[in-house]
């Protein structure tokens, strides 16, 4: 519990507040914000996130698909079959 | 079916949760920077019918279908329709905003390069919705 | 089926069935026909917008009236009643029970859907299956636009019905030695989803009453030149339809738990999970309805607010997606067209999931909101999860319904075409959504992109559609003249199946 506080204290300095400090100073400036710069950067931040972790999903299922097909060399009968689950 | 340990899929949750947390945290704040809409921005009313955009400048001159804007200069749309709702949509600037009959919805943009560019209808509003166009010309 | 070949009787016998399997059968039948008859449509769309102008569609009128009915008979007449079907025949075997709880009820439930859906097909209204006053209201030709609002209000009447049903039988029906922590996961998913049903369908029953007096002219609830407000009825619609697509993702979940441990030869990775899943889904479908409507002209408070009530359902989401994989991991898996079904649909779920975090996103709604990004993006869900989940769990139960095996070789090429299709059609309309292009129009700017863009989306759905010819034949070939299955285990992978065909019918 003492060390998830700590953990939590370390995560708040290093990450949130930089972060909340940031956001806010941003209010500050004299230039207009450039709206489609901004929504497009959010759009290709996001198409990152959800690319790497497409490839890690569909990567997986492919993998799963072809070790685990039962014409796999290596397939080898699971402990359930010929019982009744 | 249990009886075996799920650490695994609870670590995948939190992974999952952080992921979400960071979407969420990026998008409230692009938001929050393009809804602050700055002072001395210039105010063009828009309204929708079927099936085709007025404009009033501030100065009270009207135009139809099409609308002429200056490079660098912030304009705030205040944005209503006459008879059933649609939505103002200049894409290449990613202004949208639904066009409410009884409603005055605000977006606003500061155009940064003079050209023409395509006003559409993204509500469906009957017969013509499909045609429902106008064009912006952003002029130096 | 087979039953009724091999024995025949007559065929009003199984209309007037209250058996559990004779309405599963009646509801699996039609909805199946009415997914032909959408399809169709969608087909015509997309053959309308291979090139910019006018193709084969007359008017732009008929073209609206031809999407809206295509959105509305696969949601309402294709999903919902197939969903139903599947309950019908596994629900009150997986719970022990003789038929379901209310028989008499359960078909008077079907029997509601064919009038709504001659009232859907024979009005073939215009104003899109959302229906949005004041155009709805005050513009909308009637009297086609009336018969969708009975329509609507039949179907839900229906769903309410069956969902009260499901819930009785699981709850009260099953069999005392059957804890409710072991019923089987396809039936927790319509256990979860007739609980949706009912907490959210009454509203938009609310809803259709004040639309239709509206347009009588009597009340003016959404017509603002009466002091009404059109966005009342946006959030009375997305109340309802928000938790609508769980509701019809649901099932489509619950059958690929019944299909992936099957093939793969292995208990499911973690019932408990799936439970808390189905749950939680069920809970956080109800704090995401007004995303839909970010363009409205919603507050900051109110968009953030919305913006977490979708992205709550994501963990949940992806607790299933991580319960199909473990299910498999280790497996000896044979993939039999149900199972390819199955994975194909897990992969495209998370696609649909991967554009709904984005879609959710607020200032991205700038971009996409009523583009063909919406329309690729939820049309993944309806057919690349839900749809592939339904088409796999037809070939699952087909011979347990007939008594024979489908051709395996067809099976797996309506998959490929489908599968192959659905990613043409649908990735490329969430490209075409990022260029602007909205939707539900009839025409569009002939630019390069949007042409060759739409033209890969059409070929797409073409794809799917000779997909589903194959399907179609192959069904009917094989429902008469395909080999006769083993009963007792059709694809020779040992363990326990629940079978329809063991279902007690005392007209047989």
């Amino acid at each position: 519990m003492d060390k998830t506080i700590a953990l939590m204290s370390v995560l708040t300095i290093l990450i949130v507040l930089p972060t909340i400090q940031l956001v806010f100073a941003a209010t500050d400036a004299h230039e207009y914000v450039n709206r489609k710069v901004e929504i497009w950067n959010l759009f290709f931040k996001m198409m990152t996130i959800a690319f790497t972790v497409g490839a890690v999903v569909s990567g997986t299922l492919i993998w799963l698909v072809w070790r685990f097909r039962e014409s796999h060399p290596h397939a080898k009968p699971t402990k359930y079959e010929g019982t009744e689950w | 079916m249990s009886g075996h340990s799920n650490w695994p899929e609870w670590i995948y949750v939190g992974v999952v949760i952080c992921l979400l947390a960071y979407v969420g945290a990026e998008a409230w704040n692009v938001e929050r920077l393009v809804e602050h809409t700055p002072a001395d921005a210039e105010v063009i009313k828009v309204v929708g019918q079927q099936w085709f955009w007025t404009f009033e400048h501030a100065d009270g001159t009207k135009e139809v279908g099409e609308l002429h804007l200056k490079k660098g200069q912030p304009y705030k749309f205040e944005i209503t329709a006459k008879d059933v709702n649609h939505s103002f949509n200049i894409h290449d600037y990613v202004i949208l905003q639904d066009a409410i009959v009884g409603r005055v919805n605000t977006a606003w943009f500061v155009p940064d390069e003079a050209g023409e560019y395509i006003i559409q209808c993204r509500e469906y509003c009957g017969l013509l919705h499909y045609n429902m166009r106008g064009t912006l010309i952003v002029e130096e | 089926m087979v039953l009724e070949l091999q024995k025949p009787r007559p065929i009003w016998q199984i209309m007037f069935s209250t058996h559990h399997t004779d309405v599963g059968l009646l509801y699996t039948i039609t909805s199946i026909a009415f997914f032909f008859m959408g399809g169709a449509l969608a087909l015509g769309i997309r053959a309308e917008l291979f090139f910019p102008g006018t193709q084969i569609i007359a008017d732009s009128m008929t073209f609206n009236r031809i999407f809206t009915v295509h959105g509305t008979a696969m949601i309402f007449l294709f999903l919902l009643p197939f969903a139903s079907g599947v309950g019908n025949y596994f629900v009150p075997i997986m719970v022990r029970y003789k038929d379901m709880a209310y028989p008499k009820l359960n078909a008077v439930a079907f029997w509601m859907i064919p009038p709504a859906g001659a009232l859907i097909w024979l009005g073939f209204a215009d104003f899109t299956w959302y229906a949005t006053p004041p155009y709805s209201a005050i513009r909308s030709p009637g009297p086609s636009a009336d018969m969708w609002i009975f329509a609507q209000k039949i179907l839900g009447v229906s769903s309410v019905l069956g969902a009260i049903n499901f819930i009785v039988t699981i709850l009260k029906c099953k069999h005392p030695d059957l804890p409710l922590s072991k019923v089987p996961l396809l039936a927790w998913s319509f256990l979860s989803a007739s609980l949706i049903v009912i907490v959210a369908v009454p509203t938009f029953a609310a809803a259709l009453v004040m639309l239709l007096t509206d347009r009588l002219g009597v009340s003016g609830f959404f017509d603002p030149s009466k002091g009404g407000d059109p966005i009342a009825y946006q959030h009375l619609f997305w109340f309802t339809f928000h938790p609508e697509v769980y509701v019809l993702v649901i099932p489509a979940i619950g059958m690929m738990y019944e299909i992936i441990p099957r093939f793969s030869r292995k208990p499911i990775f973690s019932q408990s999970s799936g439970i808390f899943a189905f749950v939680m889904l069920s809970i956080v479908s109800f704090s995401s309805w007004a995303h839909h409507m970010y363009a409205t002209g919603m507050s900051f408070t109110e968009k953030t607010v919305f913006m977490i009530g979708t992205l709550a359902a994501v963990p949940a989401s992806g607790m299933h997606v991580f319960n199909f994989i473990a299910t498999m991991w280790g497996g000896r898996i044979r993939f039999a067209t149900p199972m390819m079904w199955a994975v194909g649909g897990i992969a495209l779920f998370f696609s649909a999931g991967a554009g709904g975090v984005a879609n959710a996103a607020m200032p991205f709604d700038f971009i996409t909101h009523d583009s063909y990004w919406v329309v690729g993006h939820f049309h993944l869900f309806v057919m690349g999860t839900i749809a592939f989940g339904s088409i796999g769990f037809l070939y699952y139960m087909f011979p347990y319904i007939t008594g024979r095996m489908y051709n395996e070789t067809w099976g797996k090429i309506h998959f490929i075409t489908a599968f192959a299709g659905t990613v043409m059609v649908f990735f490329t309309q969430h490209v075409l959504g990022l260029y602007g292009m909205p939707r539900r129009v009839f025409d569009y700017i002939p630019s390069p992109e949007y042409i060759i863009m739409n033209q890969i989306a059409s070929v797409g759905a073409m794809i799917i559609g000779a997909g589903m010819v194959i399907w179609l034949i192959n069904m009917i070939y094989s429902a008469g003249k395909g080999k006769e299955a083993n009963m007792d285990d059709p694809w020779g992978l040992g363990g326990k199946y629940y079978f329809p065909h063991q279902a007690k019918n005392p007209h047989h």
